[in-house]
């Protein structure tokens, strides 16, 4: 197995604070993976760690098999964003792209190129003190994209970030991770990413509290699916044999418990029951999430 | 020119904060050098050592330059670019060692503009006040020499400044107060330990002969060893400071 990121047994402290603790985890090519906790938990320690910003008090933590300062020209394999606003905000748009592009030697027409993939053109040689938030994160991306990376790293990318704006970041990281390439985007909000990850970290004080695919977390601590059928009664046996308990939430739809769309569709389709909407229920996503980080806060 | 060199460059030439400092240089030479040279006495610019002490006010590019070397640094810690350029440049040794140089470059050219404005322009006044030019051609190479080579080592130096105290402010301040009250406090009261400050020793190397001064090329000695020292701490500073 291809892994991308590796972390060994990542600890950080400051002064008598534990920021992160003994965290050891692995992402796999071509995979986007969320890295989700409450604010403070230890996301952005971990990925200055991740990215040579931050030394480790112990344990270590590499990019494709080397840590992040051994690669060479880096930036040509790993892009990253940790802030929004990391720009000197009388320096236009395309001259902060070009400050970073013509440190690794990059000509200035790949720096058009990807203004053009965040959409900026129009804006490039405006200074950066007139960008709105949605536009500073595009940027932040444009920056990132510059090497035409393989992993991308991403703090909180969809923090002020309006509908819309949450709606292109998840279809640009969608077509990002098509080719192949890897994700791993981080977000104290779980509904944020759910949409757009393979497989979710959850870590709560520096600690790995979970590390699973999206679907396994919500079928292992109770997530629902709310089904909506003509044939109610067929379903909830077709379910009750698979060992997966129902209630009925009204005369047409019942609600699954502890299972996966996936699994609901299968069983379904086995027991020739027709479904007119099945969804997973959004708030038992956040439910475990809050589940999981307040468990371990108690 | 190396790709992080070229990238410093632009990050100088790409904001109006070096335009702004060099413009204030330029006002600053103009003012000084007008008003002395039309209105001092003749009798106090006849001398070779009053010509050359009148015409080395070009060493306040030095203070701007030194501003321009401290932004270089401090910028990227106060605006939060110096995570982006971590991430394109990791090595912080490299890193370090462009903006070195291109604190030098802009010292170069601040030092250039700074006593070429000051000798040129004094040069004319004074001549046109019928004074007659004292000082030898050695006397003009060292004071135009030392000025600019004083200057671009006072923007490395502000480069190492930067590296030691991040904090924009914090930098700035320290770098007035020890230029304009610490060193002289320090060469008016105990001028033995005085004349090994940075800022007395590129008196020396412009020829000045100020009572207790070091000879020239002790002042060159000392204001590299300054540079060198301070360059020194603040890359270990720089390589041992996590980004937050």
């Amino acid at each position: 197995m291809a892994y991308v990121v590796q972390s060994d047994s990542l600890t950080k402290k400051y002064g008598s604070i534990l920021a992160v603790d003994d965290l050891s985890f692995k992402i796999e090519s071509g995979t986007i993976t969320g890295f989700l906790g409450p604010n403070g938990a230890g996301k952005t320690t971990t990925l200055r760690m991740l990215l040579g910003l931050a030394n480790p008090t112990s344990g270590h933590a590499t990019i494709f098999d080397k840590p992040y300062e051994s690669l060479e020209t880096p930036a040509l394999r790993v892009g990253a964003v940790l802030e929004a606003t990391d720009f000197h905000p009388g320096r236009s748009g395309r001259d902060h792209l070009r400050t970073l592009s013509q440190a690794v030697g990059l000509p200035d027409a790949r720096v058009d190129e990807v203004l053009g993939v965040v959409e900026l053109q129009s804006a490039a040689k405006r200074r950066v003190k007139g960008y709105s938030l949605g536009m500073r994160q595009r940027l932040g991306l444009a920056a990132a994209l510059l090497g035409n990376p393989d992993l991308l790293v991403l703090d909180e990318p969809a923090n002020g970030l309006d509908p819309e704006g949450v709606r292109w970041l998840r279809d640009f990281l969608r077509d990002f991770a098509s080719g192949g390439r890897t994700v791993l985007i981080s977000s104290h909000v779980l509904a944020e990413v759910a949409q757009t990850v393979d497989q979710v970290l959850i870590i709560n004080h520096g600690r790995l509290v979970t590390e699973s695919s999206l679907d396994d977390l919500t079928a292992r601590v109770g997530g629902s699916v709310r089904v909506r059928s003509p044939q109610l009664t067929q379903l909830a046996e077709a379910l009750q044999r698979e060992g997966i308990s129902s209630t009925q939430s009204n005369d047409h739809a019942l609600l699954a418990l502890g299972t996966t769309s996936e699994q609901v569709g299968d069983i379904c389709f086995a027991a020739g029951v027709a479904i007119h909407e099945l969804v997973t229920e959004g708030s038992s996503l956040e439910e475990v999430f809050l589940d999981l980080t307040s468990g371990e806060a108690s | 020119m190396n790709h992080q060199l070229k990238a410093e460059v632009l990050k100088i030439r790409s904001t109006r904060t070096t335009m702004g400092l060099l413009l204030g240089l330029i006002a600053l030479a103009l003012l000084f050098t007008i008003l002395t040279c039309t209105l001092s006495p003749t009798s106090q610019v006849i001398t070779e050592q009053d010509q050359v002490g009148l015409l080395s006010f070009g060493s306040i590019a030095g203070v701007f330059a030194a501003l321009a070397g401290i932004m270089l640094v401090t910028s990227e810690y106060r605006f939060g670019t110096i995570r982006p350029t971590f991430l394109f440049n990791p090595s912080r040794r490299r890193l370090f060692g462009s903006k070195i140089a291109a604190g030098a470059l802009a010292g170069l050219v601040f030092g250039i503009i700074g006593e070429g404005l000051v000798f040129g322009i004094g040069i004319i006044i004074l001549k046109a006040r019928g004074i007659p030019i004292t000082m030898s051609a050695g006397n003009i190479t060292v004071l135009i020499a030392g000025a600019i080579v004083g200057t671009a080592l006072w923007g490395i130096l502000g480069v190492g400044l930067g590296a030691v105290v991040p904090n924009q402010v914090g930098a700035v301040i320290s770098l007035l107060a020890w230029g304009f009250v610490v060193e002289n406090l320090v060469f008016g009261f105990l001028p033995s330990i005085g004349r090994f400050l940075p800022v007395h020793a590129q008196d020396s190397m412009m020829g000045l002969t100020t009572q207790h001064l070091l000879p020239g090329d002790g002042g060159v000695a000392v204001l590299v060893v300054w540079t060198v020292a301070l360059a020194s701490i603040g890359l270990t500073m720089l390589k041992g400071r996590d980004v937050n």
